[in-house]
């Protein structure tokens, strides 16, 4: 009798527990979780840093940490957060769900995901070293790493090639994953597995891969050319060697917005999957959606200089009218999500309250966005506490949240054994209250003309009372990721078993056991729509006549 | 003052700025900085409005169709997932909303950027790691930065209000900028090139002044003021730097 | 599948076009050439799978009527369970580039590393 599965050919004898199994793993779920478990602790660490800052910040005068150390301080926040933190954690959701939601038994290249996953590991240590392991002290030119400050000249320490060294490997291991995830999605999926029925997690991340792949290159470029210049008596940056520092900008920023994209993508993903189980209602408007998201990745390529705004250098109309287009399906999936809950019933299991977290959040991210689009007022915002709030609303109230949605919904399903409703509703709480505490004080302070990067400010301004209020709301945010790490240690000690499906899911990965068996699927159901969990199991029980469940079919 | 006293008051003074109607922005003391301020106020009620519109959906939409108690345990919500006129019509407006503000910005900037080639005054200002440089050279002044450091105040330069001064800006060494918040323009030092802008001043009084491109050690202390002045005190002002050496 | 290629085309197409305008439009070379080979990627792709592609049978997962048992039994490829190679590829990465930060002794360290573990992988793919 056929069951329907696929059937892989696989090596007899593994190691199936310790440390040598992580080590030696091909499997998509391990890495998936390797993945997000490094990515939390670059969390925990960039966090603590910027514990550190906004504790130097929250009163005028120079009390803690002296300006080297503080330079260092935002640089390494910076490069953790972006490219070590929520980066990777999408990679990570990336590579554990996307077999799982498409009926794979694993990523088309299991040895290059493991590959991947070392690159980063790899990468983020010497990023590590960079900052704190250096006798010069660590690097401390701010993340973008700008010419001629980070030239051989004005930082002749070996941070910044550490860093870029770093760097590199974190990029070799995005082009791994973003080509494994394309591949993966294009040929792997099951029978009756349309692209226009794969879920919405899956076709962000389908398109955050193909947005790595494109922008990463001249990131690369430049660092390179940054190390020659560094070591190798290069002037591709320097003026006096008829270079141009302006060339490093244009090929950084290449990366540096699609890399934001890349930031945001797998969340709206998230979030997408998450509001309609807890609306009990489909997604209003797939179609549109996934097109917005593919305009988003398109046009997230023509938008780069307007982050050179003030340069005066570049053609201010052209990005600006490109980055207020790409404001349109942005802003419209908002009406996906609002049109998905209209007419619903909403539960607020912890999931949701994180989505919900991030609709509002990220909505002041974009509107502020709009705001920055305009060249204009980029004369005044940017560069400002207003930008560090507009930046931090996206990718912390925006992705970050979304992180912690992502983790609630799919915690059950990777590890078989709930979370706490009750202290993750606490986690949120304390969290969207810590990060609005901290970071709405910011657009105040910015307006009034706190430049960013600032070890210290002078009194008298009006900058002390949000500095400090915003310091304070660290102080919030952080007991609530404490609240989480005590859930997570808690739940497993109790492991409330989860089910195959305990929210009621729509995709592939609930019609599976938690955690999935080796290779994820017994068997798999028939796929007749974008729901195939949903129409499995609610058929099943409707016992709806005339339509065999696969698991019958001789 | 109690402590609860003190930080009610704090809470109440961050929000009332919050919701002053400029939300903190200054109101600009310069004409380009005035018209960059008109076109602030236009984004800042079109994201008021919209803020509230789609908080308002949000709100309406988690109250009004939550699942209530009486409701069966799967209950499910309505069956309509697609709208194909509404997604139009909720595609539509935001183009053409950000069509007008595009308009907008556009003629905004094309003012605020644009260089008279008959400047008042011509000041030269040349960053440095950390301070500036600034000299009038038309009249033999210079001012300069005393060297950085925390509490060191910067230098002061003085403007004439009501005219044109073309401001030549340029680093010697790395990146930086030139960011006067109530001018509500920022401009960027890159060594190798002249950023050319003009300030047309029309308050009087002391503005303070930052380096807001990240440059090193003090990028923090890389302060300074400018002064405006009626245009006889700042010829006066003049002549006492040219005469003092 | 059809679907997938369409998409190529039409990132290569935007990407080929986006970066023709912009350079009309600034004749800065930087971001149009960046923009052209953002072009250039998807339609080296688009043109060798068009060329290459599997046969105009349409596959189980692109037939929205198929049945998981149409595709029963049908093979996937092999998939490598448990290897060190990955790992230890990335600690000669990790040491040669760190040897041109912290002593050039432990550049040979680490190629010797970067060579084994990439001879190995070749290795274990052919068996």
């Amino acid at each position: 009798m056929s069951t329907g599965t696929r059937t892989p050919v696989v090596a007899a004898d593994r190691p199936r527990a310790g440390p040598v199994a992580w080590l030696t793993t091909t499997d998509h779920k391990k890495i998936g979780v390797l993945y997000c478990v490094t990515a939390f602790a670059y969390f925990l660490i960039g966090g603590a840093l910027a514990g550190a800052m906004r504790a130097e910040l929250a009163d005028t005068g120079n009390q803690l940490v002296g300006p080297q150390s503080y330079n260092t301080l935002f640089t390494v926040h910076g490069i953790i957060m972006i490219f070590l933190f929520v980066a990777p954690f999408g990679v990570g959701l990336a590579n554990y769900l996307v077999p799982l939601q498409i009926g794979a038994p694993d990523m088309a290249f299991p040895r290059l995901n493991a590959m991947s996953y070392w690159f980063f590991a790899g990468g983020g240590v010497l990023v590590l070293l960079s900052s704190f392991a250096t006798d010069a002290g660590g690097v401390a030119t701010g993340w973008y790493l700008y010419p001629p400050l980070s030239g051989p000249r004005y930082s002749p320490g070996v941070g910044p090639d550490l860093l870029i060294l770093g760097l590199a490997l974190v990029a070799i291991s995005t082009l791994m994953s973003g080509v494994n995830v394309i591949t993966t999605t294009f040929l792997m999926r099951a029978p009756g597995m349309t692209m226009w029925r794969l879920p919405i997690f899956t076709w962000n991340v389908v398109v955050t891969a193909i947005l790595g792949l494109v922008a990463f290159p001249p990131a690369v470029a430049a660092f390179v050319l940054l190390l020659f210049d560094r070591r190798l008596g290069g002037h591709a940056f320097d003026p006096l060697g008829g270079g141009d520092p302006i060339v490093y900008q244009h090929l950084f920023w290449f990366l540096g917005h699609p890399e934001v994209y890349i930031l945001i993508l797998p969340f709206f993903g998230v979030i997408t999957e998450i509001i309609p189980v807890f609306s009990r209602k489909r997604l209003f408007g797939y179609t549109g959606f996934v097109l917005a998201t593919l305009a988003i990745g398109a046009l997230s390529t023509g938008v780069w200089a307007h982050h050179m705004f003030t340069t005066g250098v570049v053609d201010n109309p052209f990005f600006s009218a490109m980055t207020f287009t790409i404001a349109v399906p942005t802003g419209v999936k908002f009406f996906n999500w609002i049109g998905t809950m209209w007419g619903g019933k909403i539960t607020f299991r912890v999931p949701m309250l994180f989505a919900v977290g991030f609709l509002l959040n990220f909505l002041i991210g974009g509107v502020t966005g709009v705001m920055l689009a305009s060249a204009p007022l980029d004369f005044q915002l940017s560069d400002s506490y207003f930008l560090v709030s507009h930046f931090h609303y996206t990718m912390m109230g925006g992705s970050v949240f979304g992180i912690f949605a992502a983790i609630y919904f799919w915690w059950p399903k990777a590890f078989g054994y709930r979370l706490s409703e009750r202290l993750g509703r606490g986690v949120f709480a304390l969290m969207f209250v810590g990060f609005n505490m901290t970071f709405w004080p910011q657009f105040v302070v910015g307006l009034r003309g706190m430049p960013r990067r600032i070890v210290d400010y002078a009194p008298g301004l009006g900058w002390e009372t949000p500095n400090l209020v915003s310091s304070l709301g660290v102080v919030v945010l952080s007991a609530g990721v404490l609240v989480f790490l005590l859930d997570a240690l808690t739940s497993r000690r109790r492991r409330t078993p989860a089910g195959d499906d305990p929210w009621g899911g729509s995709s592939l990965e609930w019609a599976t056991s938690s955690p999935p068996p080796e290779h994820n699927f017994t068997s798999l159901p028939r796929i007749r729509s974008d729901r195939p969990a949903y129409d499995l199991h609610h058929r099943a029980e409707a016992g709806e006549a005339g339509r065999p469940r696969s698991e019958e079919t001789a | 003052m109690t402590a609860a006293r003190r930080s009610a008051s704090t809470l109440l003074a961050l929000t009332a700025a919050s919701c002053s109607s400029s939300f903190g922005m200054p109101r600009g003391s310069t004409e380009q900085g005035r018209d960059i301020f008109d076109l602030w106020q236009i984004f800042f009620w079109a994201g008021i409005a919209v803020a509230a519109l789609v908080y308002g959906l949000i709100g309406w939409s988690l109250v009004r169709y939550r699942r209530r108690r009486r409701d069966a345990d799967d209950a499910q919500g309505l069956p309509f997932h697609a709208n194909v006129p509404l997604e139009i019509v909720y595609t539509a407006i935001p183009v053409v909303i950000v069509i007008a503000l595009f308009a907008l910005s556009f003629g905004t900037e094309d003012r605020a950027s644009s260089v008279s080639p008959t400047p008042d005054v011509t000041l030269r200002a040349e960053a440095f790691s950390w301070g500036w440089r600034f000299s009038y050279p038309g009249d033999g002044v210079e001012v300069v930065s005393e060297p950085s450091g925390e509490g060191v105040p910067g230098p002061e330069i003085v403007l004439p209000l009501g005219e044109t001064t073309r401001i030549e800006l340029t680093s010697n060494d790395v990146i930086h900028a030139f960011w006067v918040p109530d001018f509500l323009y920022k401009r960027d030092a890159i060594p190798g090139r002249v950023n050319v802008f003009d300030v047309t001043p029309t308050d009087l009084g002391e503005f303070h002044g930052v380096c807001s491109e990240f440059c090193g050690l003090h990028h923090a202390y890389m302060t300074f003021t400018v002064r405006v002045v009626s245009p006889n005190e700042f010829e006066a002002w003049l002549a006492s730097e040219r005469s003092t050496p | 599948m059809k679907v997938a290629l369409r998409y190529l085309w039409a990132y290569a197409a935007f990407g080929l076009g986006l970066g023709t305008f912009y350079y009309v439009l600034t004749e800065e070379w930087v971001g149009s050439i960046a923009l052209w080979f953002l072009g250039v990627m998807p339609l080296i792709v688009a043109l060798w799978w068009t060329r290459h592609g599997p046969s105009a049978a349409v596959r189980a997962s692109d037939d929205p009527g198929a049945d998981p048992a149409a595709s029963a039994g049908t093979s996937l490829g092999s998939f490598p369970t448990a290897t060190a190679w990955p790992v230890f590829l990335v600690l000669g990465v990790f040491v040669t580039g760190a040897s041109l930060v912290y002593g050039l002794l432990l550049l040979p360290v680490g190629a010797v590393m970067l060579v084994w573990a990439i001879v190995g992988l070749a290795r274990e793919s052919r068996g």
